[in-house]
């Protein structure tokens, strides 16, 4: 269990149509790593692998940690086991990991959330009104409010705007997003054709002003241009050849090497890795132009060279 | 014996955590165990839970890091490291650590043997989110094992023998 942190759940209660909320703490009660407003966690799920969900706490709040999960009817296996957890469980999980963060700097920030989609939200919003921010929170929902007692001071002091789309018509986002000005930052968090809607309303944006979150990793199109590679690890100097459009993450473990994944989708940052050599292809959605200078996501990433060095 | 002469430290900071992840907390004394580790500390040899616990070493028994190297890296990289975040057991003041490999010196009343340095490590940068690794390089601490326990207090003195 070194490799991970052991948790406990403290409390476990319905927060909404079909949500289940967990409070999660150390066992003895020993403070939690700090987590950046946005951060997910990864909760490792017997039989089936790390499932991410967004920790909507305050991030403030040093000793437990909360995650609010969905049951999903198709279901890979997380948030069934979610469902399923007792008080007093135990639970392991890996370091939280933050992809989407808030902007620093930025005089407002917008955010738009789709039912379940609210949770990276409600951790960022006590940290705003902290520190006295301009926010405004879009919550686009169908029926009963995810999260209610989460939202209500939020929803009474005008900062959350909740829209029910099963009793008015769903906003468009343009309306909801307002033109792009200097200071202003827009988030989505939600289903894949709200972040697609997003994306297209924000695409003219300047770099970097509109941040989305996924709940599941966009389905990536095969390459038509990939081409065969070797891997090689600088520790070891142990190699192994991809074949094209073959899985980096899959010849890692072939080769040994322990790396963590979750979403094997390129957005939640697990399988991380520095790089050393060669002109990988990064296909991910969570690094930025910088972090592409010296690592990759090992689930989705290719190589234009004939050789990548990696650190491992 | 050079390491020896002209030195003389005292304890500034003491931490502890009983488990990989998670903060290190301050503690005003802590219990040095003969052989084994500090009482509580996720590295005490028996009841490991670290996260280097998979590859047991005696010299993790209590692990040192200076003052002066914290005051470096703000006044170097501008970057600054707090004494519960380099992850190691006992910030010293005054004590030339990286001199003093393979040598016994007094840690308040209890001994302790230096066996290596401390190297740093990714782990400790996923855990702050701050890129310290290559600031700590050659300046991470010193790794050492118990020869006589007791219990260890802010501001105790160490000497060497």
């Amino acid at each position: 269990m070194a490799r991970h942190i052991e948790l406990r759940v403290a409390e476990a209660r319905p927060a909404g149509p079909g949500i289940r909320r967990l409070t999660l703490r150390d066992p003895d009660g020993w403070p939690l790593p700090r987590v950046r407003p946005g951060a997910h966690l990864d909760l490792h799920v017997p039989g089936v692998g790390p499932r991410a969900y967004s920790l909507c706490g305050d991030p403030s709040v040093q000793d437990a940690w909360t995650v609010a999960v969905k049951l999903e009817a198709e279901s890979r296996g997380g948030s069934t086991w979610v469902h399923g957890l007792r008080e007093g469980d135990p639970v392991a999980a890996s370091m939280p990991r933050c992809t989407f963060p808030l902007a620093k700097g930025a005089a407002r920030h917008v955010m738009i959330a789709g039912g379940i989609g609210v949770t990276p939200f409600l951790a960022m919003a006590p940290v705003l009104e902290r520190a006295g921010a301009g926010w405004t929170l879009h919550l686009l929902h169908r029926g009963a409010l995810p999260c209610p007692d989460e939202l209500a001071r939020w929803l009474a002091s005008g900062r959350a705007v909740a829209h029910d789309t099963a009793v008015t018509p769903r906003p468009s986002l343009d309306a909801l997003l307002g033109p792009w000005q200097p200071g202003l930052q827009a988030y989505c968090c939600g289903p894949l054709a709200m972040i697609d809607a997003f994306e297209q309303a924000t695409a003219a944006w300047p770099s970097g002003t509109a941040r989305a979150e996924h709940f599941v990793p966009p389905i990536l199109a095969p390459d038509p241009s990939a081409r065969p590679y070797t891997l090689v690890l600088a520790g070891s100097g142990a190699a192994a050849d991809v074949a094209a459009g073959g899985s980096m993450l899959a010849a890692l473990r072939a080769l040994g090497t322990k790396v963590e994944a979750s979403c094997e989708g390129g957005i939640c940052g697990a399988c991380k890795m520095r790089w050393l050599e060669g002109e990988p292809i990064h296909r991910d959605r969570v690094l930025t132009p910088e972090e592409r200078q010296t690592h990759l996501m090992a689930c989705v990433a290719g190589c234009a060279s004939e050789r990548l060095v990696l650190e491992a | 014996m050079i390491a020896s002469l002209g030195w003389n430290g005292v304890v500034s900071h003491l931490h502890i955590t009983p488990r990989a992840f998670l903060p290190m907390q301050a503690q005003a004394a802590i219990e040095l165990v003969a052989g084994e580790g500090i009482v509580g500390d996720r590295y005490r040899i028996g009841t490991e839970t670290g996260f280097y616990s998979e590859k047991p070493e005696e010299g993790r028994q209590v692990t040192l890091f200076e003052a002066e190297v914290l005051e470096a890296i703000l006044r170097d990289y501008k970057m600054e490291i707090l004494p519960e975040e380099h992850r190691r057991n006992v910030t010293t003041t005054g004590v030339p650590l990286n001199h003093l490999v393979g040598q016994r010196f007094r840690l308040g009343d209890c001994l302790v043997e230096a066996t290596r340095l401390s190297i740093p490590c990714r782990h400790i940068e996923e855990i702050l989110g701050k890129p310290v690794f290559d600031p700590l390089v050659h300046r991470s601490g010193l790794n050492c094992k118990i020869l006589e326990g007791g219990t260890l207090r802010v501001g105790d003195a160490i000497r060497p023998l």
